[in-house]
């Protein structure tokens, strides 16, 4: 089905405002909703030593009001006009991001622009939020099981600070920040040069581009943020740490490898290798650990999709009494079978099919739309990537597949971290 | 002349209708009822084969059989075994589950339509032809006990077994969880002879939606169900839940919880009742989302939680009414003085047309967004199925919450927020608890995370000691790994509130819960070591001017610290 298979192609117009803003247009007059995403181009990698976490901080500060719009206006707002919204912070960039009835596109603009140009950044709203992190942090990370692994493999796979460091951040560094820190944070990444915005959903161009100019037009641009360097050394290294959780009631482990960057044919074939290794009940080491030596309770992988160098991850809870390193020579001997015999035609089959299945429901979403259109404009310059790219994911052949899991997913060059449980029980 | 479009929020644009189409249904002979919805804007598929019988229909004698049949459909037919039948599905891209609930048990697939032959005969081979093998059943019930272990290690959990339990007395929706016993004892011969009866064409509904053809649809429905035979069996009938008098509180006791676990609830409606669309928009205005009164007055206003909500629990046959949050141990009298506050205010004051308006605003404009994916038009249109709504329920729900009135909510408030016969849950740390959660009311029942009853005598401070002096610059010496370290306490106090700083050779912290009762002191503080922030708690007992107890880092050192030191000056 795969050869015959054609995705209609989603309507895209794409264009720059005088201050430099990218936007980008998808009509889709299906279901009268309309999304936004606005996509800053700053994440935690944009951090420099001393100063961790203000990526994530800006993003809880962005909800705190700005000119014309007061302290947790935005929520209410959105709610009130019957939309839903959230905003994220990861490596790469942070987010924002609303789905609304299609007639308070203006409201959404209104919002997102207001915030752009004139956000409060006081020193109130710096220690409330401040105090909001802090909570999060301890919800979140300190007060779940397993919670920091993540954190922890990342510090022992990049070794480039932009890459290595959490994105939750120190408090030490946000305790220390001033709020003149904070407002030069905002002025050289929270520009309207260093953003792009896409609207997802039903409107009519004409009106949606002129509300834009009136909007964003008047925001003034900012000097380009400084150059960025992600490179990471070429190592041969097998980087082992044992860490204590007291929350934790099982011991468990994480395997990681760093790969190289997204929409390289070998970020592609290592995330297929990955669904064949771990995604669903089907997969191989579902089939040997969940079911066949029945010696794990969890089992779990993914990549981490990054501009830069970026990393995959297999990890599993075993069973009580069961033996770790058994438990991780299968999985390094599914790996190794990989990558001598590659996947087989029934796996192929299976990948084309999942990978046709994800293109067409993620596109039934504004939402999820916008934020796929965001990406590749941000990272990528072309939004009509998103046309292209199951393409480009269905052209991996087996040979692709097996010849970068022979190259990087070896034992010389990975990351193992091992969970110890370290309660009072 | 932008400036000025800014100072206010715009007027939306003229607004767009949207109408969900009324699906086509038939009944076969058999008493199933087919529901397809055709959607041919995206090459895709759902199925829902749903039955009207779940977890409460579970023989007495056979707690957790519903929600093993479900799972185990899965795991073997006929012609499939668990892995074959996992790699059929997957190859086609697809997905295929069973699950139980409650009320309903319901079969799911979806797929690329191009595939929509082959799932909807997966399904039929699962409903009609699982072998329940005894490996596979053996996998279940150890994999099963396991969760439950885990299970008991989530506050979450624990508080809704105790809020069940006290909502709905011997009714079978009081039971949350079956118990490892009940897992134990499912066989697989019960299971078989509990399948070959439990589903039934004229307790079921079939909907299909997406890329379909009629009548390639209805023929292939004849083909793979046509056969399936009606069985009538007596709907069985359960009793009401308890009427509550009075307010009780229930603590289960986690020693040393930073968070108190807070559940306040009392019987409600059922999905069908009339008064459902205004206690929906009630419910809106009290506690359902970050605009509401119970999220701004914990939350925004007084910082004690990161989350307060309330929350409507309308099942089939009856429902409950709750108010949750997660709060910090030494704000819980706080926190439950608020949510009464405001559970007594809705009952009392009329809300604003303002808040009854944006909670309208809300429910009806978030509709559209709802029904946008498949998944999400499949659960309205399911959900309207097995509550037996009516035909034009999603046709007729925004008008049904905008004809909602402020008369209305305030009647609704009256009828279904009960604070005076409320059951307050917290799952906290009781010693910590109990003297704050005592005034609200007399009748007081502990229990351990286990569920084993503890005797309440066990965690009451003595009443008759008085305060103790806890304000100073205290210098203590913490006993590290053998070493001596120094630690200073600088206390203030006022009252029963402790606030002040913990100064220590790694780091100082502020203390952000402090409490002194009787001779006890409790103390929570956040410091940074190495980049981290760690939490520590003090427990101490002062006598005169000095002071001894433990301190505590569990994200640092596993076991915790003994101390003792004097008040200096």
């Amino acid at each position: 089905m795969a050869e015959t298979f054609k995705l209609a192609p989603l309507e895209i117009e794409q264009y720059t405002l005088a201050n430099g803003l990218r936007v980008v247009l998808n009509r889709d007059m299906a279901i009268p909703v309309v999304a936004l995403a606005v996509y800053y181009d700053v994440g935690s990698r944009n951090e420099r030593e001393g100063r961790t976490g203000f990526a994530h901080l800006f993003e809880h500060m962005m909800f705190q009001g700005s000119e014309n719009v007061p302290k947790a206006g935005h929520f209410q707002h959105i709610m009130k006009a019957g939309g839903t919204m959230n905003g994220t912070t990861s490596s790469e960039r942070t987010n924002y991001f609303e789905t609304l009835p299609a007639n308070q596109l203006p409201l959404g603009l209104w919002l997102e622009s207001d915030r752009m140009r004139s956000l409060a950044v006081t020193q109130e709203n710096l220690d409330n939020q401040r105090e909001a992190v802090k909570e999060e942090k301890r919800l979140r990370y300190d007060n779940q099981p397993y919670g920091q692994i993540f954190d922890l493999i990342n510090e022992m796979i990049y070794k480039n600070f932009a890459n290595s460091h959490s994105t939750i951040g120190s408090m030490e560094h946000l305790d220390e920040a001033s709020v003149e820190d904070v407002q030069e944070f905002f002025r050289i990444y929270y520009a309207p040069n260093n953003a792009v915005l896409v609207l997802s959903g039903a409107f009519e161009t004409e009106t949606a581009k002129q509300l834009v100019e009136t909007y964003f037009g008047d925001i003034p641009s900012q000097p380009l943020p400084p150059e960025l360097d992600v490179s990471e050394p070429q190592e041969v290294a097998n980087t082992y740490r044992e860490w204590e959780d007291k929350l934790a009631p099982f011991p468990a482990f994480l395997i990681g490898w760093k790969i190289p960057k997204r929409r390289s044919r070998e970020f592609y074939a290592l995330y297929l290798a990955g669904k064949l290794l771990y995604d669903g009940e089907s997969s191989r080491l579902y089939q040997k650990l969940v079911k066949g030596a029945e010696s794990v309770i969890q089992l779990f992988g993914f990549t981490d999709e990054r501009r830069g160098p970026s990393s995959i991850f297999v990890g599993a809870i075993p069973k009580p009494e069961k033996d770790l390193s058994e438990i991780r020579n299968v999985i390094m001997r599914e790996i190794e079978n990989l990558a001598n015999q590659g996947p087989t035609p029934e796996e192929m089959q299976k990948l084309q099919n999942q990978l046709i299945n994800d293109a067409v429901r993620t596109r039934q979403s504004s939402m999820s739309r916008a934020q796929q259109i965001a990406e590749f404009t941000l990272y990528d310059g072309d939004p009509n990537l998103i046309n292209q790219e199951l393409e480009d994911l269905l052209a991996i052949t087996p040979d692709h597949i097996r010849e970068n899991v022979k190259r990087y997913l070896n034992t010389e060059n990975r990351a193992l971290l091992d969970v110890v449980p370290a309660g009072k029980g | 002349m932008t400036q000025a479009i800014r100072k206010t929020a715009p007027e939306p644009l003229a607004p767009v209708p949207f109408n969900i189409p009324q699906a086509f249904e038939t009944t076969l002979d058999s008493g199933l009822k087919i529901i397809l919805f055709e959607d041919k804007r995206l090459p895709l598929v759902s199925y829902r084969l749903a039955f009207l019988s779940g977890d409460i229909h579970d023989p007495a004698d056979s707690v957790g059989m519903t929600s093993a049949m479900a799972s185990m459909l899965t795991e073997g037919t006929l012609n499939y075994s668990s892995h074959e039948l996992a790699e059929k599905i997957e190859r086609l891209g697809a997905s295929l589950s069973a699950n139980s609930s409650d009320d309903f048990t319901v079969v799911a697939g979806s797929a690329l339509s191009f595939y929509r032959t082959e799932v909807l005969q997966l399904i039929a081979e699962i409903v009609f032809r699982p072998t329940f093998p005894e490996s596979e059943l053996d996998l279940y019930r150890r994999n099963t006990i396991e969760n439950l272990k885990f299970q008991r290690s989530q506050p979450g959990f624990l508080a809704s077994e105790q809020t069940a339990k006290l909502i709905y007395g011997n009714h079978p929706y009081s039971r949350v969880s079956p118990s490892a016993s009940d897992i134990e004892k499912l066989d697989r011969e019960k299971l078989r002879a509990f399948h070959a009866n439990a589903l039934s064409p004229n307790n079921a509904i079939l909907i299909a939606i997406g890329d379909l053809d009629r009548e390639e649809f209805l023929k292939q429905v004849h083909d793979e169900f046509g056969r399936w035979e009606r069985r009538e069996s007596e709907a069985p009938v359960f009793g009401n839940p308890p009427q509550r008098s009075s307010r009780t509180l229930t603590i289960v006791d986690r020693p040393g919880s930073a968070q108190s676990n807070i559940v306040l609830a009392n019987a409600a409606i059922d999905r069908r009742h009339p008064d459902y669309f205004a206690v929906l928009v009630m419910n809106q205005i009290l506690g359902a989302g970050a605009s509401s009164r119970v999220f701004m007055n914990l939350r925004e206003e007084k910082g004690y939680t990161y989350g307060a909500y309330t929350r409507i629990d309308a099942k089939r046959l009856a429902g409950d009414f709750e108010a949750t949050a997660e709060v910090r141990t030494g704000v819980t009298g706080e926190s439950l003085k608020e949510f009464f506050y405001e559970l007594n205010r809705i009952r009392t004051e009329k809300a604003t047309e303002d808040e009854l308006a944006d909670a309208k605003n809300f429910l009806t404009g978030v509709f559209p967004i709802r029904a946008e994916t498949q998944e999400g038009l499949t659960s309205l249109i399911v959900n309207q199925q097995l509550y037996s709504l009516p035909d034009d329920y999603l046709q007729t729900y925004r008008d049904k919450v905008n004809a909602v009135t402020l008369d209305g909510v305030l009647e609704v408030a009256n009828k279904y927020v009960q604070p005076d016969s409320i059951a307050i849950v917290i799952v906290g740390d009781a010693e910590e608890v109990l003297p704050q959660a005592r005034d609200y009311s007399s009748e007081v029942t502990i229990y351990d995370t286990d569920g084993a009853l503890m005797d309440p005598v066990k965690y009451e401070k003595n009443d008759n000691e008085a305060t103790a002096d806890a304000s100073g610059r205290w210098t203590v010496s913490l006993d590290f790994q053998g070493q001596s370290l120094p630690v200073t306490l600088v206390l203030e106090q006022s009252g029963e509130t402790i606030t002040g700083s913990l100064e220590t050779m790694l780091g100082n912290g502020q203390i952000d819960t402090g409490r002194v009762s009787g001779s006890k002191l409790k103390a929570n503080t956040n410091m940074d070591i190495q980049g981290q922030s760690v939490e520590f708690s003090i427990a101490g007992t002062i006598d005169g001017d000095t002071m001894s107890g433990e301190i505590n880092a569990p994200a640092l050192i596993p076991t915790p610290l003994t101390f003792a030191g004097a008040r200096e000056g």
